[in-house]
């Protein structure tokens, strides 16, 4: 064995050390970084042969490989997690805005002022011609309409915003695809077996569970480690180094809301395609929440209307004329919605208008048979009372508030389990790092050792010469 | 099994979180004394919680229109004792000067001063208002819109007042006219309405009220330029083709009709909610207390004027049949005042009743909506100790490194 092979022995193995010192030390810089995973020197013996006639010797140590030590399956399973928990979150934060609206713990809402508008009517039943009596009527009824548009306007606005944050959504959608089809580039043009693929690997990770919190995606990968990602019924986003990107255009019936589509083929509507996500979430509370609740509190103010239409339209004003409408509805082509009730200008401009009687004698009837709608049962075929309605109503938004929270918990404390798991598997540990730290520098000792025998041995056969 | 740095650190946070936040909710109870903060808390509570509210309001209203209900009673039955302690007055001059022994036609002559003060103040005690309503007009109370409900002058015959158009149109420019001789028995409010729109005369329908306006007969197209029709108890009315204007949908015309006598009201009363489906009656026409024409026999103010034409005719006999038919009259008039305080009764009644259930009601609200203060304060003190738990331990778990140790 040659003592020049020595020398390199204990070169091989000082780099290798060192080389495993810098990955430790990386490890260590790194231990706060979201998304690391920690990374590994592979050594292996060396590939040298050094023969001596019949007998190779395998001498000498290099780094083979420095790996990420992470669980694929378990990322899966984490990405799968924060798609849900994306859904939960969007659908509570919106269901979360409305119950505030609806909130009407410390009385002051619809509730309120419905009652406060049959008790106007009841007081103007004992004295029907007393102005203050009709007054008190009208701005009953103003202050109940008022509340009406209110609520339907705060949840269009809801609408809206969810509208606009999925506009938002396609955006920041696009531009993670952009990154990944970047990393699938950068991947293929970097040697593999010096790690150096380390951190992109680590940051694509990170990409894929971003863009799984907004839409739930198949993630498929090559065998030169670049990625394919594909919606849920199969049309890709990123295809190597490919991307069809996400737009939106303007839905059909309802030119102000957005439908999802790919950017070169806008005539296929994306919106069924989601389970998850996001943007699943928004495109529920705009489609399929938002608009049950306001279909409610339009059939709530419709009957309001009627009702109170039909009975005043029985009765008399002071001026001897049959009653008319009391409630309109101020919008051409008329829709019976909430958001545009409101009192009758006509009565609005005169209170003498106000039919209170139920003959021509002016007594206080009509008014009195308007007040008992208090307690008919004329919503939900005939079963339940207006104010009863909006009880249960109200109850609805407050019940599909707490599932969605209790939803979002749930999945909260998996995340966090999940998140637990793989730090477990890929985080840095401190402890182990400098464990770690002291194993190499004693290799890295002992190779210096090395070394300096090798020399030694040199030296002797130097003076041998001589 | 290994344990990042990561791994103890989140479990710390997630920690001090769930705490922080179960702390929170304690916090925000305390200051709200409720236990339901939001719909969310609790959905079925917050519905009962609202129809327990309504129920409540509708009480209140309840007690607000009973009240109002008191107050009419109380003014009826001190006018209606007014009205019998006259009576008695009235009869004390009759018997007076009944007997033709001790009396002559001066003596008579100066009880029928008397006596015309007595009408007067009756007719005061009849025509009382209260709130700009008169009190024994039937439904036709509207100081501004109706005469008095007791006149001093009777009606010898009956009458038909000329029709009163109203209606959304008004602007119909030919004419109408009312004749015939009413055969009614007590004072009613006739109502012809038009349900055609924009017609002639010939093709214009209509429907009669025969109660001011509450219910409709059966659509009639009978009219006819200048020809009289019936529409009921004897009243004619005719109409006459308008020249520019025709008859518009709604269009009304009011012919009241009185019996003979001396009342101008009707015989509905007022009636007012004191509960779920409670209607009550609380007024008394003047029709039904004062005159022949209701359940009693006895018209007063005729019964008085007779006594006074006796009194000036000189009148032995009737004199005497006016004895008993004051009797008579005060009976009526007790009836009315016993009426009176049964509706007191049974406002008593009802209004403990309310009450009661309010008080039952606020019980049940409390017990849905309010904390248990000590539970909740006992929990709240339990999860300051949790919190301070969690920060003393988070503060030390840094100390706990292998960094401690290397040199």
């Amino acid at each position: 064995m040659s003592g020049i092979s020595l020398f390199n022995i204990a070169r091989d193995s000082l780099l290798s050390h060192q080389t495993a010192i810098n990955v430790t030390g990386t490890n260590v810089a790194n231990v706060n970084t979201a998304g690391y995973t920690r990374q590994t020197a592979l050594f292996q013996p060396s590939k040298a042969v050094i023969h001596e006639g019949a007998v190779q010797y395998q001498s000498g140590v290099y780094i083979d490989d420095i790996v990420r030590t992470y669980d694929r399956f378990l990322q899966a399973q984490i990405n799968d997690n924060i798609n849900t928990l994306g859904y939960s979150e969007s659908r509570k934060e919106s269901l979360e805005r409305i119950e505030i609206m609806f909130n009407e713990t410390s009385g002051g809402g619809l509730d309120e002022l419905l009652t406060k508008f049959w008790n106007a009517w009841d007081d103007c039943a004992v004295n029907p011609a007393g102005s203050a009596e009709r007054t008190a009527v009208v701005s009953a009824a103003e202050s109940l309409t008022y509340m009406f548009n209110t609520y339907a306007e705060n949840l269009a606005s809801i609408q809206q915003d969810a509208n606009g944050e999925i506009a938002d959504s396609i955006n920041s959608i696009n531009s993670i695809i952009r990154d990944i089809a970047d990393i699938n580039e950068k991947i293929i043009r970097v040697l593999p077996g010096t790690g150096g693929r380390n951190d992109l690997l680590d940051t694509r990770e990170q990409l894929i569970s971003d863009l799984s919190e907004m839409v739930d995606i198949n993630v498929v990968e090559d065998e030169n480690e670049t990625i394919t990602v594909f919606l849920a019924n199969g049309m890709p986003l990123v295809e190597n180094q490919q991307i069809s990107e996400l737009s939106v255009v303007a839905n059909e019936e309802n030119n102000s809301f957005y439908d999802v589509v790919f950017a070169n083929d806008t005539d296929r509507v994306l919106n069924d395609v989601f389970n998850g996500g996001r943007l699943k979430g928004l495109l529920e509370i705009r489609d399929t929440d938002v608009p049950a609740y306001m279909e409610k509190l339009d059939t709530l103010a419709a009957t309001v209307a009627d009702e109170v239409n039909s009975r005043h339209q029985t009765g008399y004003d002071m001026y001897g004329n049959v009653g008319g409408d009391f409630f309109t509805f101020n919008i051409t082509p008329e829709a019976t919605e909430a958001r545009y009730i409101a009192v009758n200008d006509d009565i609005l401009n005169d209170i003498n208008m106000i039919a209170a009687s139920e003959t021509m004698d002016g007594d206080g009837n009509n008014a009195a048979t308007i007040g008992s709608l208090r307690d008919d049962l004329v919503m939900n075929g005939n079963t339940t009372t207006l104010n009863g309605f909006y009880a249960s109503f109200v109850a609805e938004i407050g019940q599909d508030s707490a599932d969605m929270i209790r939803s979002y918990d749930y999945q909260y404390s998996l995340k966090s389990q999940l998140t637990n798991k793989r730090e477990q598997i890929s985080g840095v540990s401190i402890d182990e790092e400098m464990i770690n730290l002291m194993k190499y520098q004693m290799g890295y000792q002992a190779a210096a050792k090395l070394g300096s025998a090798a020399e030694e041995m040199s030296d002797i056969l130097m003076t041998l010469v001589q | 099994m290994r344990v990042t740095e990561n791994m103890k650190f989140n479990l710390m946070m997630n920690n001090m979180n769930t705490v922080q936040s179960r702390y929170n909710e304690l916090l925000e109870k305390m200051a709200s004394q409720k236990e339901i903060n939001k719909p969310s808390d609790n959905p079925l509570g917050m519905a009962r919680v609202f129809n327990y509210r309504g129920t409540r309001e509708a009480i209140t209203q309840y007690h607000s229109n009973m009240e109002h209900c008191q107050s009419v009673i109380e003014i009826t039955e001190s006018k209606l004792t007014g009205v019998n302690d006259l009576l008695v007055n009235a009869r004390e001059i009759a018997v007076a000067q009944a007997s033709s022994g001790s009396n002559n036609e001066e003596t008579r002559g100066y009880a029928v001063s008397s006596v015309e003060e007595l009408i007067e103040e009756f007719l005061s005690l009849a025509n009382a208002t209260l709130d700009n309503q008169y009190l024994f007009a039937g439904t036709r109370t509207n100081e501004d819109m109706s005469e008095a409900p007791f006149s001093s002058v009777r009606r010898d015959a009956p009458e038909i007042d000329d029709p009163v158009a109203s209606g959304n149109n008004g602007d119909y420019d030919g004419t109408v006219s009312v004749g015939g001789t009413y055969t009614g028995d007590v004072n009613k409010t006739y109502v012809v309405k038009i349900t055609s729109d924009g017609q002639s005369l010939a093709d214009s329908t209509y429907v009669v009220s025969s109660d001011g306006g509450k219910t409709w007969g059966a659509e009639q197209n009978d009219l006819d330029d200048g020809v009289p029709v019936t529409i009921g108890d004897g009243i004619e009315v005719t109409f006459t083709e308008g020249t520019a204007a025709d008859l518009a949908e709604n269009d009304i015309f009011t012919v009241r009709a009185y019996t003979e006598g001396y009342y101008n009201g009707n015989g509905d009363c007022h009636s007012v909610e004191i509960g779920k489906d409670a209607s009550f009656t609380y007024t008394l026409s003047g029709e039904e207390v004062f005159t022949d024409r209701g359940d009693g026999e006895v018209d007063i103010l005729q019964t008085l004027n007779d006594l006074k034409d006796a009194l000036e005719n000189n009148d032995d006999e009737g004199i005497q049949n006016s004895i008993s038919a004051l009797k008579d009259a005060s009976a009526q008039i007790n009836r009315g005042i016993a009426v009176c305080g049964t509706r007191v009764n049974r406002l008593d009644i009802a209004g403990n009743n309310l009450t009661l259930l309010d008080e039952k009601i606020t019980e049940m609200i409390a017990n849905t909506e309010d904390v248990d203060i000590t539970k909740l304060v006992t929990e709240f003190s339990m999860k300051e100790i949790a919190l301070q738990a969690t920060y003393a331990f988070s503060a030390d778990i840094q100390n706990m490194s292998i960094l401690n140790f290397l040199t």
